[in-house]
């Protein structure tokens, strides 16, 4: 109890830079592998999401097994015998004790075996390669999309705050994060498909055939994702630079120097909120993910989305539990290479000194 | 006091009403900020209530509504204001005001129930593990921002469809995914009432532990856990109806505004508003619940 009373008080540290007991267990094999700091650190990160990975695919594991219901009834429906289903559990090897069955699993899939669906016994790897790149594409061009528009709609806002600008932005945004997705993207059918009909209003073009017809079928589904990435980004870069303008040394002191003001907002404010624009990015991706499941299956665009909820409906349960491990890998993924550019992004933290 | 977490000031963004831009505004431009904040809290707040009371209380004052299920084919694709159907039908003849009275009530109890049990649970969960510290603060932290790692979506539809869909269990599905927000965010404002003196005081007077976070640490948390609940509300409420859209959420037998959106969507071109019309009354409700959880945000200063 003493420990809690001395403590000292303060706001509780950034994450990324809290010096906790398993960074210095860490510490020690990075400092074998490389000498120079900024390699530790990018090493130390890289070990410290080790265990995470493993966490979530036995999260994953766990819900999959130890919820109430018996894969084998699900497969087989209620009229099966129990002839039916004890063979059925053997084959799916149901019978073993829950940990075992993890431990093959996840020696399976260190060796790249994710097994085999049960739908039609094609390998889940076979499955996944074909579902990747559709979702990847999806995802970058969403990315690009929301950065292409709300960083230069965040600087404009953040140049007169409240002022007429700033107002649009502020209530497009708002507009934006409260209108659900899939609500948005039937908004958009109905507007450039049904009404105008420039656009196609489902359907995938795999880009072997050509990458303009690929792009206006991606046109739609990209859309309908950046907006919400778009109007979550504005808001918090804008509040960031805002934020700066009034508080920071280094502003105060460009203008002195006569600095345009288009030049303060550029080169010295948003650079430095590239570090906020990252923690939104790394924290919104699994949000990313979920929704590109729903796009995927309204668009009828044949990516890990739409595969995953195929996978359920037919409770294919290797393909789901494959789908869910690679989705939280991703996100695990995309918060690590978070971390290592903020890491390349600042010294300080190179340097494995806290940032201020 | 207003030290804000960095996780959550930054995953909401801050908004325009709680930034450092009402201290330095000056003359006209703060009181319309003023009146600003005025009108973000009373709009929201009446609008929501009404559609509460719409949804729970008018099928229970207004007995002739009729049923959101057995419409009679006969009286399908009614255009709006026909005679005893003020929105008209659906392709089933089933009466669309019916609907979505019957829909809003399933979202607001998807999302008020699920954020209760995320607050009580995470609340707790986070104010325990801050008070205590050490490794025990650690691990749960540890394991939460786990949890946090995943995409919420995908696994709440993995968990609900192998529960079997039902209320009951969107709900606790959905709830899951709320323990770890709250358990940081309770987690964060513990750290900082912990350094408090009349917590030391509390100490020194030799309370016990759970005396002391049940009465002098949760009412203090509670404000904030409470205030930021709302944005999770609409956050749940859109997550059940992505669920209801995809057809894994609450059975066909009750309607909800995600399940009519997703019905609709065969019959996008003829009649649109079909989709539009719950489109819309999710959406209100929505930024409702947003733009009052900011107001909110702004007027106590919570992160």
């Amino acid at each position: 109890m003493s420990d809690t009373l001395t403590r000292s008080p303060g706001r509780p540290p950034r994450s990324q830079s809290r010096p906790n007991r398993l960074a210095g267990l860490l510490d020690r094999p990075a400092r074998l592998l490389g000498r120079s700091p900024a390699v530790r650190v990018a090493i130390t990160r890289v070990l410290q999401a080790v265990p995470v990975v493993w966490g979530a695919t036995f999260i994953t594991f766990c819900l999959m097994n130890l919820l109430p219901g018996n894969a084998a009834v699900a497969l087989l429906g209620d009229d099966a015998t129990p002839e039916q289903v004890a063979a059925l559990s053997a084959r799916l090897n149901l019978d073993e004790p829950f940990l075992i069955r993890y431990l093959q699993w996840l020696g399976n899939a260190l060796t790249g075996d994710l097994g085999n669906s049960l739908q039609n016994n094609e390998p889940v790897t076979a499955i996944l390669g074909r579902a990747l790149p559709v979702s990847l594409e999806l995802v970058v061009l969403a990315f690009a999309l929301a950065l292409l528009v709300a960083v230069p709609t965040a600087v404009v806002a953040a140049k007169r705050p409240g002022g007429f600008a700033d107002r649009i932005g502020m209530q497009v945004s708002m507009f934006g994060l409260s209108v659900p997705n899939f609500v948005f993207a039937l908004v958009l059918v109905l507007i450039f498909a049904v009404g105008l009909r420039v656009l196609p209003a489902v359907g995938y073009v795999p880009i072997a055939q050509g990458i303009g017809p690929n792009l206006r079928a991606m046109v739609l589904p990209a859309t309908a994702i950046a907006f919400a990435l778009f109007c979550e980004y504005t808001r918090v870069l804008r509040a960031d630079i805002v934020d700066q303008m009034l508080r920071e040394d280094y502003i105060t002191t460009a203008r002195a120097k006569g600095v345009g003001s288009w030049q303060v907002l550029i080169r010295h404010a948003l650079r430095n909120s590239v570090f906020s624009l990252l923690t939104i990015v790394g924290l919104q991706f699994g949000a990313l993910i979920g929704s590109t499941v729903i796009i995927e299956q309204m668009f009828g665009l044949p990516g890990m989305g739409q595969g995953l909820l195929q996978a359920i409906n037919s409770r294919d349960i290797p393909v789901v539990q494959a789908y869910v491990v690679v989705m939280a890998c991703f996100v695990v993924g995309a918060n690590l290479v978070t971390d290592l550019l903020y890491a390349v992004l600042d010294p300080r933290i190179r340097h494995g000194r806290p940032a201020a | 006091m207003a030290v804000q977490p960095p996780d959550l000031a930054t995953a909401r963004g801050a908004d325009p009403a709680a930034d450092p831009l009402d201290a330095t505004a000056t003359g006209p431009a703060r009181a319309s900020r003023r009146r600003g904040t005025g009108k973000g809290l009373w709009i929201p707040g009446t609008i929501l209530g009404l559609i509460v009371l719409a949804c729970f209380a008018w099928p229970l004052v207004y007995r002739d509504l009729p049923s959101p299920t057995a419409g009679s084919l006969l009286a399908a694709n009614l255009p709006p204001f026909s005679p005893g159907h003020l929105l008209g039908t659906d392709p089933l003849g089933n009466d669309i005001v019916s609907r979505l009275l019957h829909g809003g009530r399933v979202s607001l109890e998807v999302g008020l129930t699920s954020n209760a049990i995320g607050l009580l649970l995470g609340g707790s969960l986070g104010m325990f593990a801050a008070f205590r510290g050490g490794w025990l603060e650690t691990v749960t932290m540890r394991l939460l921002d786990m949890l946090i790692a995943f995409p919420s979506l995908v696994l709440v539809l993995v968990v609900s469809t192998y529960l079997t869909p039902s209320k009951l269990n969107v709900i606790w599905a959905i709830s899951f995914f709320s323990i770890p927000t709250f358990a940081r965010l309770a987690r964060a404002a513990t750290l900082r009432l912990r350094e408090q003196v009349y917590v030391v005081a509390a100490r020194l007077a030799g309370q016990r532990d759970g005396a002391i976070l049940l009465r002098h640490i949760a009412p203090n948390v509670l404000p904030q856990l409470l205030t930021y609940s709302l944005l999770w509300v609409a956050a749940a409420i859109a997550i059940e109806a992505s669920l209801s859209f995809l057809g894994f959420g609450v059975p066909a037998s009750e309607p909800s505004w995600g399940m009519m959106i997703s019905r609709g969507q065969a019959y996008i071109s003829s009649n649109p508003e079909l989709v539009l019309i719950p489109s819309a009354c999710l959406f209100l409700t929505i930024v409702c619940l947003n733009t009052l959880g900011d107001a909110l945000r702004a007027r106590t200063g919570a992160p």
